[in-house]
């Protein structure tokens, strides 16, 4: 085995747009993906995900770059000679083929011996529990189902790679976190080379070795989903990873940096002067009586109660802070209009450079 | 929408030499079967001495019978149009809203379909038979004599039994469209039922009302053979007036203009059907349809005077369906009733000949006519290429026209050398090939935007190749397509008339114009005969091809089996 498993090295695709003209869909991506590694692409729709994976399947051809998997280049080899297996959304599963045919079908277009065959849809067939169902049509099965068959069908000619297009985007919230649990379980056993593309962040997080943010075409940061979570890089993926507030800060020296007229004790080593955002998630903020008449207390906005946490709006000053706490099961819960102060460890607090756009 | 960007794309096609070629040679069939007819005639209308002149036309205007036949046509048309319209939408508020017991829904629809696959002088010799000097209806039970069977109430009558039925398959899936909730909601605001069903089902359904008639319209403005057998001098209109230009007076140049005035408003009337109310046609509905139990929209009574009125209308056809029968198995229909099987004997030893060339015709246009609608429906639905727009534009042309002018422009386009191709089969077949596979075509695209196009890149990404994807995927799942093309090509090779009588030679003829010829010797015994033959064998053809739609497993089958019917 290669010391790799998919490397793109400065990836570019251009569209054509009716009215924009010629548009980047993914520019100048590089990224690496260890063998046995499942990367996540994450990001909102139009951000160039689904194209990425699409030139890895080979089923777009990048205008830039060169793709290799397993250290050959197949930046121009046709998807049929790639060694891929790719789950599609839709399942795009063949209708007028059985069950059993339509996992049997990458292994038949090879011209694998009929023995084979058999015995390798059957065993693959088990391992996601449908070898029940051979004989159905794919019409027969529920969406669950038919993406199990779709799984199936990709893994069982043995790929060099799997890919994923947002597999799980059709079903339902509960089965949803069932089938990533399934896949991520069958990945590791059989340990393939994976690229998944999916624009749920909880998704990501949940199946990923590894992920990489995507944002207009280009991957905004690359790391596990703590790196992601604790250091973003980007506004974007500090608002896109779980939910931030960004409180515009100044540094006055290297040791503190004021926001909104108070002084924090922040280390940075960013110029004196310049500006920055402070990413304060809401997880991080607690909540407890205040004073009225004290100048650092708050007012709170607006409280939802959502079970295991409620999440609060509060007014200091003219910033507008999200909190979120677990009041379910405490003695102190907080009314609109209440006058509260708010905490946070300050060592928790992430600093970000301020974008230049 | 974004496109692929061109650089990628010409090196794709240019790529592609199969493409390439695929598509050169179907634009030089495409210019000569289509575009050179079509300009010809148009160039014969209106070119002296290789100069413009509007001198034909004004000629043919300033004669009175033309002018009138001009707006004979639109007069029929129109009511055509109206007569059908109110009768396909009787039918097919019954069939939605009438809570008929299955079997009596699958018997109106059999007898609606019924006129669809005959040909086209099924129900003017039933006409002829009824209403003659020795009609059933008017001499025998009503005792009248001297009684005209032609003139404009018989074609009127005869055209709207023969198409209503589109008017009945354009309205009922909008009808069927239409929430029984929401009238039901109206109801429950206090609205009587003709209020509601004046004020929230009729608006609903009116671009299908519109599409219902104008499809109409075109359909009678284009019929050939009906206002030949039934209109008479009486009643002369365009398309009977520009054979008889060509066939009486052998003149060819009065004829093309007589169909090119036919083209305004047939023109006039598709365009607005296509880019107007065609895209208007479906209802909307919002929210979730409600349980469809029978809706208590319409009272029973009406319910009960709905379903006589079907009812009668449907043995109506049945009768002369069973006329047809019946006096293709006596000796001379209302003057001697004596059993014979004389008038097959003719067909199949005379008529022996009409009926070979008719099958041996629609045996080669058949799977040419197939194979051609679905190599061009999937170039249009799956393939980039330069001039994809004009070629289905293109493609479509002689479906839209009528048929006396595609008749006409054949006939003068292949009458002399370079091309000369009048008198063989090829023409015919040809004729047939482009008037009648658009209807695979459109099948074939319809079927393609049904099948997701990530269907074909999961078998590529299973490592088949182009070749074993269009084989093992693409093929399988638009050959229900393919067969609809079959039996649409088969069908009207049996039943058209309007163009290809143009065609037909001393050593090649048809059974339509054996039939018309039969019909103007008044033997009508043999004229009957033929057009039993002629149902009986495309009703055993079309069930051969349902059962074989029905055995391919895709899903898309049924559809087809509907556009088979439905074209």
């Amino acid at each position: 085995m290669s010391s790799t498993g998919i490397r793109l090295e400065h990836v570019s695709k251009r569209f054509e747009h009716t009215a924009k003209g010629e548009v980047y869909a993914v520019r100048d991506v590089n990224l690496t993906v260890a063998p046995g590694e499942l990367l996540t692409l994450l990001g909102p729709s139009g951000c160039g995900k689904s194209t990425t994976l699409r030139m890895i399947a080979g089923f777009e051809e990048p205008d830039e770059g060169i793709i290799s998997i397993e250290g050959r280049d197949v930046t121009r080899v046709l998807p049929n000679k790639r060694g891929i297996g790719f789950v599609f959304q839709n399942y795009a599963l063949f209708p007028h083929l059985s069950i059993f045919e339509n996992v049997a079908y990458g292994l038949k277009v090879q011209g694998r011996p009929d023995a084979e065959i058999i015995r390798s849809v059957t065993e693959v067939l088990e391992l996601v529990g449908l070898a029940k169902y051979e004989r159905q049509q794919p019409h027969q099965l529920s969406g669950g189902e038919q993406q199990r068959v779709a799984l199936a069908r990709a893994v069982v000619f043995h790929p060099k790679v799997l890919l994923f297009d947002e597999p799980l985007s059709n079903l339902d919230a509960k089965l949803r976190v069932e089938m990533r649990e399934q896949i991520r379980a069958l990945q590791k056993r059989i340990g393939i080379t994976t690229v998944y593309v999916t624009h749920d962040q909880e998704e990501a997080m949940a199946i990923s070795d590894r992920i990489a943010v995507m944002d207009r075409g280009q991957v905004a940061q690359e790391g596990s989903a703590e790196d992601l979570y604790f250091r973003p890089a980007t506004e974007f993926v500090a608002r896109f990873i779980g939910r931030a507030n960004l409180v515009p800060g100044r540094v006055m020296s290297s040791g503190d940096v004021e926001v909104a007229g108070v002084r924090l004790a922040l280390p940075t080593d960013r110029p004196i002067g310049s500006t920055l955002q402070l990413v304060i998630r809401p997880e991080m903020i607690d909540l407890a009586p205040g004073r009225p008449g004290d100048p650092e207390t708050g007012r709170v906005l607006q409280r939802t109660f959502l079970g295991e946490k409620t999440d609060y709006e509060v007014l200091i000053g003219e910033t507008k802070l999200q909190t979120c706490r677990n009041d379910a099961f405490r003695a102190a819960s907080f009314d609109v209009g209440d006058i509260v102060t708010v905490h946070f460890d300050i060592h928790h607090v992430h600093l970000l450079a301020e974008e230049q756009s | 929408m974004m496109r692929a960007a061109s650089a990628v794309k010409r090196r794709r096609v240019a790529s592609d030499p199969t493409l390439l070629v695929t598509v050169l040679i179907l634009w030089v069939l495409l210019a000569l079967f289509v575009l050179l007819p079509l300009g010809q005639l148009i160039l014969q209308a209106f070119l002296d001495e290789g100069r413009f002149t509007l001198a034909p036309l004004l000629e043919v205007l300033a004669d009175p019978t033309h002018r009138a036949s001009f707006f004979n046509s639109l007069f029929l048309g129109a009511s055509v149009g109206g007569f059908g319209t109110a009768l396909g939408f009787l039918f097919a508020i019954t069939a939605v809203r009438g809570g008929l017991a299955r079997h009596w829904l699958t018997f109106l629809d059999a007898v609606v379909l019924l006129p669809l696959v005959s040909p086209p002088f099924t129900t003017s010799i039933s006409i002829v038979f009824s209403f003659g000097p020795t009609g059933f209806i008017s001499h025998d039970l009503l005792g009248l004599a001297n009684v005209s069977p032609y003139g404009y109430w018989s074609t009127a009558l005869a055209e709207t039994l023969t198409y209503f039925p589109i008017a009945y398959l354009t309205l009922r899936p909008i009808l069927a469209a239409i929430d029984p909730n929401l009238e039901e909601m109206a109801f429950s605001l206090g609205g009587s039922r003709w209020q509601v069903f004046r004020t929230v089902t009729l608006p609903l359904a009116v671009p299908g009302f519109a599409n219902a008639f104008l499809l109409l319209f075109a359909a009678s403005l284009a019929d050939f053979a009906t206002p030949l057998i039934l209109a008479g001098n009486a009643f002369p209109v365009l398309p009977t007036q520009a054979y008889l230009q060509i066939t009486g007076m052998f003149d060819f140049k009065g004829g093309a203009v007589l169909s090119l005035v036919l083209l305004v408003p047939a023109a006039a009337v598709f365009l607005l059907q296509r880019y107007w109310v065609g895209r208007r046609t479906y209802v909307t509905v919002t929210g979730k349809i409600g349980q469809r139990s029978r809706s208590k929209a319409i009272s029973r009574f009406a319910t009960v005077l709905l379903t006589a009125a079907c009812f009668l209308v449907a043995t109506t056809i049945v009768y002369f369906y069973g006329l047809l029968v019946f006096a293709s198995f006596v000796v001379a229909f209302g003057a001697n009733d004596t059993f014979t099987w004389n008038h097959y004997r003719v067909i199949f030893s005379e008529g022996l000949p009409a009926i070979r060339d008719t099958l041996i015709i629609a045996g080669i246009g058949m799977p040419l006519g197939g194979f051609y609608g679905v190599l061009v429906g999937y170039l249009i639905a799956r393939r980039r290429f330069f001039s994809r727009q004009a070629m289905e534009i293109v493609a479509m042309i002689n479906y839209a026209l009528p048929g006396t002018i595609v008749g006409i422009g054949y006939l003068i386009a292949f009458n002399d050398p370079p091309i000369a191709l009048t008198g063989g089969a090829l023409i015919i077949i040809a004729c047939y090939v482009f008037r009648y596979s658009p209807t695979g075509i459109r099948a074939t695209v319809a079927l393609l935007q049904q099948i997701d196009r990530s269907i074909e890149e999961a078998s590529s990404s299973l490592g088949a190749s182009s070749g074993q994807t269009f084989h093992r995927v693409t093929l399988p799942l638009i050959a229900p397509a393919f067969f609809a093309g079959l039996g649409i090509v088969f069908i009207r090779s049996m039943t058209a008339i309007s163009a290809t009588i143009f065609l037909v030679s001393l050593s090649w003829t048809l059974i339509t114009v054996r039939i018309l010829e039969n019909m103007t010797e008044l033997a009508l015994g043999p004229a009957a005969a033929f057009s039993v033959f002629v149902v009986v064998a495309v009703f055993v053809v079309i069930s051969l091809l349902s059962a074989v739609l029905a055995r391919l497993r895709a899903p898309t089958a049924s559809a087809a089996a509907r556009s088979l019917l439905g074209g």
